[in-house]
Parts: C-alpha cells; sequence; structure tokens
C-alpha cells in the first residue's frame, strides 16, 4: 500500500528560468567579446554599481549550484582536490577553483577582476585570493563589519563601506577607462529595488492555503536577484511571476492539491538532490518560508545610493546577531502558519549552519514546532546518503501527522 | 494474527501479535545483503516457533531500512514504531534511546506513546553498532564477549577520534602499546556511549529512559550509557524487537481502518 501520488506543479514562470540563466551567460560572453569587462563576484556583492559602471558580474557561487544541479560538479571538484585544495573546503569554492584550474571551458568567461565583500562568509577572502593567485587578476577585498542590529548602524560603520564602495569605483575607473555615472546607478537602483519589491510581495503570498508557490519555485527563481540585480530583465520577470502567483490564489490553487503540512527550510538548497522537495511535496508537506529566499531582496532608496547599497551589504542576513534571526524565525513561524521545520547542516557553509541546533531548540520550546536536522553538502554530492536522509524525512513526516 | 518485521541495516526480526497485542512469538535473523531474503527468512521462523500458517496473518506492517523492499501491506519508519513498541511495553517511558546496526536516535514521546522530537546520528557511523562490530572484528571478539570483558576492565582507554576508521587505528595502536583488550573494550563502549549522549542532549532526558535496539543487549554498554547519562534506563526484556512490536502493533490499528473503511 503506498500513497497515491499528488501532482505537483512547478510555476509556469519558475520554467523560463533555465533559458534566462542560459540568456544571461551568453549576454556575458557576448559583452567579454566586445572587450567589456567581467566580474568575478561573491553573492551579496553590489552588483548595482556594477552594472552602472557597464561591469558584468557573474557569480562562481551560482556557478557552482549550476553545475552541481545539473551533475557535472564533480570534475572540477577533483581538479581542484588534486591540486591541493582540502575536500572539507566549501564545495563552491573547489567547484570555481577546480573550474579554474582544468582551464574554463564552460559557460562562465574568465574574469577580468575579482570582487568580494566579507559580509556573509569568511572563505570569501581566500577563496578570491586564491582565484587571484592562479589568474592574476586584479583583486579588489571589502571588508563587512559585523552588525549586532541593522537598525543600530551607526554612521562610522556606514562611512567605512561606503568609502570601499568609492575605492571600487575609483580602481574600475582607472583599470578600465570607465566613467562612473551617478546618474546610472540611481536608474539601476530604482530598478533593482523594484525587483526586490515585486519579490518580496510574491513571497508573503505564500501566507495564502494552499501555498502557491512551493521549494522548488523559490530555489529557481531567486536567481535574477543573484547577479541581475539592477536590469530590466528582473523586473519583467518578477512582474510575471507575481502576474502567474495570484492567479493561483483567485483559484485557490496550491503546490499541492492536499495540502497537510506547511514546512520552513533553513539552509541552502541541496542543489544535486533537488527532487527532495518534491519527495517532501509527495507526502503532502510545502515549503512555504525559507530564510534563504528572503536573503537576496534588500529595498534600495535611489536618494542615497552608496549609503543604500552600503546598508544592504551590511544587513545581510549572516553579518547581524542570532537573536535578530531568531526573531525573524518566531514571527515568520506565525505569520506563515508553520507545522514544521527542516534545517539542512550544510558541510560547506559552517556560517549558516553552526547556529541551526540552538535555532531548532529554541523554536521547538518557544514555539513547539517539530524539526528535522539532517546533514549533507550543498554541491557535493559525495558527501549525501539519499536514503539515511530519506529514512529521516520519513520518520519527520510521521511525526506532524501525529501532532 | 499481525506481522511487524523490522528490516534493520545489521537483523531482521519478525514479530507476531495476537488481537490485543500480545507477543506470540518473535525471530531474529541476519539482514545480509538481500532484505527480500532474510525478511523471507524471518517470517518463515517466526510463523514455524509460532505454529501459524500465513494465511493466518491480518495485516503486515514493515519498518526500518529495508522497509520499501518487504514484502507487507504498508510500511511505517523505525522513530514511530519503537515508540510505539515501548509505549506498550513500558508506559512510563518519555525519552528513548534505540542504538541500532546503522542509526542511533534519541526520540521523546508523550504518554501516549506520541512522538515529540527525535534526533538521529549523522551519516557516519560512530555511534551505532556498526562501530562496535567493526572493532569486535578488529580485535577478534564476539559482540558478547565485549559485554562480559567491559566489566573486568579497569582502567578504559580513550578514544579520542570519533571517525570509525580512524579509532581502528587508534585502537590497533592501543593494542599494540600493550593495553588490555578489557580496557580497550570499556574504552570503545565510552566512546559510543559518549557520542549517543550528546546527541541525545539536544532533545533532553525526561524520565523515564529506555534503551532499545541490538546494541542495549551488550551490558557492557549499557554500563557505558548509564554512566555517562547519570540514568537508571529501563530495558526491554528484547531490546532488539521493541520495533518490530510496535509494526505488528501498527498492522492491528491498519488493520482495523481498513475494515471500518470497508463497511462505509
Amino acid at each position: 500500500m503506498s500513497l497515491p501520488r499528488r501532482r505537483s506543479r512547478i510555476l509556469q514562470t519558475t520554467r523560463k528560468i533555465g533559458e534566462l540563466i542560459m540568456t544571461y551567460f551568453s549576454k556575458v560572453s557576448d559583452a567579454k567579446s566586445k572587450g567589456k569587462p567581467v566580474a568575478w563576484v561573491t553573492v551579496f556583492t553590489p552588483v548595482e554599481l556594477l552594472y552602472a559602471l557597464d561591469i558584468y558580474p557573474v557569480a562562481p557561487e551560482h556557478f557552482g549550484a549550476l553545475c552541481s544541479a545539473r551533475g557535472f560538479i564533480v570534475d572540477y571538484l577533483e581538479e581542484a582536490e588534486r591540486c591541493g585544495y582540502s575536500e572539507s573546503l566549501c564545495s563552491y569554492s573547489r567547484c570555481s577553483l577546480g573550474y579554474v584550474l582544468s582551464g574554463m571551458n564552460g559557460i562562465m568567461p574568465p574574469p577580468d577582476i575579482l570582487i568580494t565583500f566579507r559580509n556573509s562568509c569568511d572563505v570569501y577572502v581566500k577563496w578570491w585570493q586564491s582565484l587571484h593567485m592562479h589568474l592574476g587578476t586584479p583583486l579588489f577585498v571589502g571588508e563587512t563589519p559585523y552588525v549586532l542590529a541593522p537598525e543600530d548602524l551607526d554612521n562610522y560603520v556606514l562611512d567605512y563601506v561606503v568609502k570601499q564602495l568609492e575605492q571600487l569605483i575609483e580602481m574600475a575607473e582607472e583599470r578600465f577607462g570607465l566613467r562612473f555615472d551617478m546618474e546610472k546607478l540611481v536608474e539601476v537602483l530604482k530598478l533593482s529595488d523594484k525587483a526586490s519589491e515585486l519579490w518580496f510581495e510574491t513571497l508573503k503570498l505564500r501566507r495564502f492555503r494552499p501555498c502557491p508557490l512551493g521549494g522548488r519555485d523559490s530555489a529557481s527563481d531567486i536567481f535574477p536577484l543573484v547577479v541581475m540585480q539592477g536590469t530590466e530583465e528582473a523586473v519583467s520577470f518578477y512582474e510575471e511571476l507575481l502576474r502567474e502567483v495570484k492567479g493561483r490564489i483567485g483559484r485557490k490553487e496550491g503546490v499541492i492539491e492536499d495540502e497537510k503540512f506547511r514546512l520552513l527550510f533553513d539552509g541552502i538548497w541541496i542543489w544535486h538532490a533537488f527532487d527532495l522537495i518534491k519527495y517532501f511535496e509527495d507526502k503532502g508537506a510545502v515549503f512555504v518560508y525559507e530564510p534563504y529566499s528572503e536573503a537576496w531582496a534588500y529595498r534600495l532608496d535611489a536618494s542615497e545610493p552608496l549609503e543604500s547599497i552600503a546598508r544592504k551589504i551590511l544587513s545581510m542576513g549572516l553579518n547581524v546577531d542570532i537573536d535578530i534571526r531568531i526573531e525573524r524565525f518566531l514571527e515568520n513561524i506565525k505569520q506563515y502558519q508553520i507545522d514544521g521545520a527542516v534545517f539542512f547542516s550544510n558541510r560547506s557553509c559552517k556560517t549558516w549552519s553552526a547556529t541551526q541546533l540552538v535555532t531548532a531548540d529554541i523554536l521547538n520550546k518557544k514555539v513547539n514546532v517539530p524539526y528535522l536536522l539532517f546533514e549533507a553538502d550543498m554541491a557535493d554530492p559525495r558527501q549525501y546518503s539519499e536514503a539515511q536522509i530519506k529514512n529521516r524525512i520519513d520518520a519527520f513526516i510521521e511525526v506532524l501527522s501525529e501532532s | 494474527m499481525y506481522l511487524g518485521i523490522d528490516a534493520g541495516a545489521s537483523a531482521t526480526k519478525a514479530l507476531i501479535v495476537d488481537r490485543k497485542g500480545k507477543v506470540v512469538s518473535y525471530a531474529i535473523v541476519p539482514s545480509g545483503i538481500n532484505f527480500k531474503v532474510s525478511s523471507q527468512k524471518a517470517l518463515e521462523k517466526v510463523l514455524k516457533s509460532s505454529g501459524l500458517s500465513l494465511k493466518e496473518i491480518c495485516y503486515a506492517v514493515s519498518t526500518g531500512y529495508g522497509r520499501a523492499l518487504v514484502k507487507a501491506e504498508a510500511h511505517s519508519s523505525e522513530i514511530i514504531c519503537v515508540s510505539r513498541g515501548i509505549h506498550k511495553l513500558l508506559p512510563s517511558v518519555r525519552t528513548i534511546i534505540d542504538v541500532g546496526g546503522q542509526d542511533s536516535k534519541a526520540i521523546r514521546i508523550d504518554e501516549y506513546g506520541r512522538v515529540l522530537n527525535f534526533a538521529m546520528n549523522d551519516k557516519c557511523a560512530a555511534g551505532t553498532g556498526r562501530f562496535l562490530e567493526v572493532m569486535s572484528n578488529l580485535i577478534g571478539k564476539s559482540i558478547n564477549e565485549l559485554s562480559r570483558l567491559h566489566h573486568k576492565s579497569s582502567k578504559p582507554i580513550r578514544i579520542s577520534s570519533t571517525c570509525t576508521v580512524f579509532a581502528e587505528s587508534e585502537v590497533i595502536s592501543h593494542i599494540s602499546q600493550g593495553s588490555k583488550i578489557e580496557d580497550v573494550i570499556a574504552g570503545l563502549h565510552q566512546a559510543i556511549a559518549g557520542r549517543i549522549f550528546n546527541m541525545s542532549s539536544r532533545i533532553g532526558f525526561e524520565k523515564d529512559v529506555a534503551f532499545t535496539g541490538g546494541v542495549a543487549k551488550n551490558e557492557g554498554f549499557v554500563a557505558a550509557l548509564s554512566k555517562k547519562t547519570g540514568l537508571t534506563p529501563l530495558l526491554p526484556e528484547e531490546p532488539q524487537t521493541v520495533c518490530a512490536l510496535g509494526a505488528a502493533l501498527a498492522a492491528i490499528r491498519k488493520y482495523e481502518e481498513s475494515i471500518s473503511h470497508a463497511h462505509l
């Protein structure tokens, strides 16, 4: 006897993401062949500033996720390991280093500049220095002090980051003979803010029952916010997405037909085992909220361009105090009517995973939300045990059915 | 009659209960690599010992790693089955520490036997029965001997590695340096108990606490875990079949549900 299979419905707009990604990469390659500079950036680097300077950003982290999802990451990982990079290093970093060391014969064009801000991860600095060592490309490392609360951001810290943004502009102007145009930046910021506004609005609609947008949607739909923040394409994508989600709500149509459990997912998605989300859905459980999906959007104030960008960099979720993060969890558990929490403890991302046990414990005690915690790697399929994880999911779903 | 089959990573257990949930008979066989074969063997053995025929089994529920491969009307996870099983045997239990061949788990249940929360070992084998199997092969002592020799130890060695493979070389080096075998064994039990203690602390130890799973039959391990947790655990008579019992009890419930559906 097995459960009847439920039809899972990925949004039509989400289905366009693959094409959007390929178009994006070919656009960057075109720009590169026309002599425009390409930047390799860590995510949560202000790509708006780069667009205003006519520099094209690509994110090796996104490339790592893509390689993992499409099933060809292991070659890159092994190349990096053969060259001496430890298996315990972040798999995104090993992927891009392996890509560089094996000659960069893929969709990601070689960089003309390497840019990182240390806001979400300490590995960034050494990783970007290693890329710099192998490629010899100019390197910009931005430092972001840890903030306890974004609203307490004092002027000193803000000025410090604004200064660095000015240095980045200066460096780009000098290296590439570009001219920075503040008016253009303002335009880009408005587009970026619009895309964020639309995404936030869309995410809020997941509070409806049945939830109209699931984990497979939210995991894919963030792409335009990662490297296309400030483009027209990103805005039209989120407009279309919002329209479609509203349509579903109007028709009372959910991701799954019989929504039994509404779940929270904490962590980066497991790109090589993306079907796990479907595994939950087949059991009547839908993901309705993820801090990861929210992390990509930020409302910018175009009247204070550089300060606003600096605020965005500093307020990144992993750069703020854990108490603030827990408060957000508690609030959203209520808002999204969450029945259970899934914590993916990521071998690659200790910055994200380190606080999960204490968070899970507090959620369980304060609001009595059952949780599941399992370990794997977001991009490295060799550090993943499918049978064991599915076994835990089965047990977790049974626990939810009992409560 | 109702059947529960627990196809575990190390052993397959089959257990039959009557309509009231009373255990009629059970059988334990090694799982080997083929759950279909091992579950068939366990079934034949339990039928033989109970003198029942397959026709007399109204409903079967499978659980454990190989549950999907076992012929049964339904399957259920070990977490739920262990909880149901222990609640039937020892209703005062609120925390279960179950150590099996490939998994160790800590489960909190309420007064009705419903699962409140659980924690499991990560994918590594340290802290499971497999760890002890690897070590017993290495030192050439059977699992039963481990239990007996544990109590002779006066100075357990300290295993610092959390990895089974590294711990293996640590044990080799201790033995080659002349450590007594009983001290090595006690050290291994302490190491696994320490790991399980850490995992279980995440969900807390509300009393009463029971130890279940195949490894709970190892007295040395039970002593080490009791010492580490500072608890006097309740032990079911046959810790290895608690999960199969839970599955058999689930079979009664599911059978009754299917009957009542049929009458609707």
